[in-house]
């Protein structure tokens, strides 16, 4: 399954974080910094799995509970973004 | 045999009156001033010397209630402009193309709109009114307001006993209190400054211009942390123009004619300054300040069966929306709309109450919005980040090519269209795409031929083309 930035979606880095502007809903969302570390890695890599394993690799440091949290953490953010449509899955 | 009593006969009583007259036995309106012979402003209101436009929503919703008062109004000389086809419009971001959309606005004095509206919502005989007299309280417990006390100006009070009391005596109402008196819970209240100030003068046209020419609206420019200055011209009847001026803290238009002059001829746009110099005034310049957003949640309050309040008594937004007497129509049509469903059950009032609110509430989001402050919802305001804003002026510029977007915001503006957009695709390209060049003024003025013939003719020459700069680029992620 690949991840991919709706078109709909406006973004934009900022210093605090990721900016977005749904075209379709005319909502903006902020994303916190670790929010929009993920979200910078749904645009260069596109899958779940190289998502979890390179935040693994930055912040879990080999800890298998941190690896997990961040792997429920993702499934949590990944489950809302695209419920909110900002997000599309598809199969590879 | 039921009996309703209205308190105030402005535009939203007067309503109010005719409404109940469909569902209640006998219907009493109570009015502090006398009503003017003609069509003139009058002591009660002190804002109908100052430009009263109505909106789209506010003119089918009047039109739906009393079939026949727009073309009244027409046929005694108020003008129908559209929106943007019928106005010469200096936005934030630059000059609006001419464009059609659903939305207009109505033009004349509120003194035309009022006697027209009063013809035709009493002239049958249905409704009693009681000119110069005041409503001092209400009468009954916590439970049950049934009746009110009132007496001539200045003469004894009586109590007049009503299954429903219908407060509509504007902005300054007193009901919160004399529902205190009667041991009813307090009303929530919610106030924000708009800081806004008017400066209004009527001018009679120059023969070569009279009827002819647009709503004309100078908005602010974009700049951050300075008063907001604007002004508007609306063709009225009788060949009349009607001039406000406006401005936020520490740029309030003058109340004097030179200052007024002088204030006109200084903004982004000399247009306006330019048609008062041809125009004779008539009259001297009025000044207004009350502008606050101000609203009663009688709706959230435990209130006694009986008792309804309406139009300004219950939100008044800053006027530069124009949207008070649309908003009071609005609720009227509602009003008339659950008592023809529900039948007229003053136990029902809490529900009647809700019903007038929810009419009023997008005009109050909008407004506050606007003037940076809570709607007093659950949803609290944070501040536009510079992404958020750089979106917003990118989709304002748009707006002024743009035919979806135009549409989308002057139905917004105009009350016909809840603030959810349709159209993405526009926005998509508006964001994405190059956006249309700017208008130059005398391109703008050009799209109004006869104005541009006047403007051409005139001996004074022509100012240097405004071309407002937008700031910062969106990414085209
Ligand atoms: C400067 C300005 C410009 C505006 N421009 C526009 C515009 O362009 N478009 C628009 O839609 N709206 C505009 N508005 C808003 C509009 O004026 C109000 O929304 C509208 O008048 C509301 O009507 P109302 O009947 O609720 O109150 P009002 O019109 O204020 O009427 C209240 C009535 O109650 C009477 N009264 C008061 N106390 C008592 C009492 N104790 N007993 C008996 N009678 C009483 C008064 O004499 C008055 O007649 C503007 C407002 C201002 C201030």
């Amino acid at each position: 399954m690949s991840l991919r930035i709706n078109d709909s979606v406006v973004w934009q880095e900022t210093a605090e974080g990721v900016s977005l502007y749904d075209i379709d809903t005319g909502a903006f969302t902020t994303l916190n910094a670790t929010a929009a570390r993920i979200w910078m890695l749904i645009d260069s890599d596109g899958e779940r799995e190289p998502i979890v394993s390179k935040l693994s690799q930055e912040f879990a440091g080999g800890n298998t509970a941190v690896s997990r949290r961040i792997r429920a953490d993702v499934q949590d953010f990944l489950g809302t973004m695209i419920e909110r449509k900002l997000v599309e899955e598809h199969p590879a | 045999m039921n009996r309703a009593i209205v308190l105030g006969g402005g535009f939203a009583g007067v309503l109010a009156a005719a409404v109940l007259a469909r569902h209640a036995d006998d219907v009493i309106l109570i009015e502090t001033d006398r009503y003017p012979p003609g069509p003139r402003p009058r002591r009660g209101l002190p804002q109908s010397h100052h430009n009263h436009v109505l909106v789209t929503g506010g003119a089918r919703a009047l039109q739906a209630l009393l079939p026949g008062t727009l073309e009244a109004l027409y046929a005694r000389g108020a003008h129908r402009r559209g929106l943007s086809g019928g106005a010469l419009i200096l936005a934030a971001q630059g000059w609006f193309r001419r464009i059609d959309t659903e939305a207009y606005l109505v033009a004349c004095s509120r003194g035309l709109l009022d006697q027209v509206v009063r013809e035709r919502a009493l002239g049958g005989g249905a409704v009693s009114v009681w000119e110069g007299a005041q409503a001092l309280g209400l009468v009954g417990d916590a439970t049950r307001v049934t009746g009110v006390r009132a007496g001539r100006v200045g003469g004894p009070a009586r109590t007049f006993q009503a299954d429903l009391v219908v407060d509509a005596t504007g902005r300054r109402s007193k009901a919160p209190r004399w529902l205190a008196e009667l041991g009813a819970p307090d009303v929530e209240e919610a106030g924000v400054t708009s800081g806004l100030a008017y400066s209004t003068r009527v001018y009679q046209a120059p023969p070569e211009l009279a009827g002819g020419v647009p709503a004309i609206m100078i908005h602010p420019g974009p700049a951050q942390g300075r008063p907001a200055q604007g002004a508007t011209l609306f063709p009225i009847e009788d060949d009349r123009w009607v001039v406000t001026l406006t401005g936020t803290r520490g740029g309030e238009p003058p109340a004097d004619e030179q200052g007024f002059t002088r204030f006109a001829r200084c903004l982004r746009h000399p247009i306006v300054a330019d048609l008062m110099a041809a125009a004779t005034p008539l009259g001297g310049v009025r000044p207004y300040r009350d502008t606050a957003n101000r609203r009663r949640f009688y709706e959230r309050a435990r209130l006694p069966a009986g008792f309804l309040a309406t139009g300004d008594a219950v939100v008044a937004v800053n006027p530069v929306h124009s949207h008070g007497m649309s908003v009071a129509a609005l609720g009227a049509l509602r009003l008339d709309r659950e008592l023809t469903r529900r039948g007229f059950d003053p136990s029902l009032t809490p529900d009647l109450q809700a019903a007038v609110a929810a009419e009023a509430e997008t005009s109050w989001r909008m407004a506050v919005r606007q003037d940076g402050g809570h709607a007093g919802g659950a949803d609290e305001r944070r501040e536009a980040s510079a992404f958020e804003r750089r979106i917003r002026t990118r989709l304002a510029r748009a707006a002024l090519s743009s035919p979806e977007l135009a549409a989308d915001l002057f139905h917004a503006q105009t009350l016909i269209q809840a603030e959810a957009r349709t159209d993405t695709s526009s926005r998509s390209r508006a964001l994405r795409g190059e956006p249309d060049p700017l208008l130059s003024s005398p391109e703008a003025i050009a799209q109004f031929p006869g104005l541009h013939a006047w403007w051409l003719s005139r001996s004074i020459p022509p100012v240097t083309p405004v071309r407002v700069p937008v700031g910062g680029e969106i990414p085209r992620r």
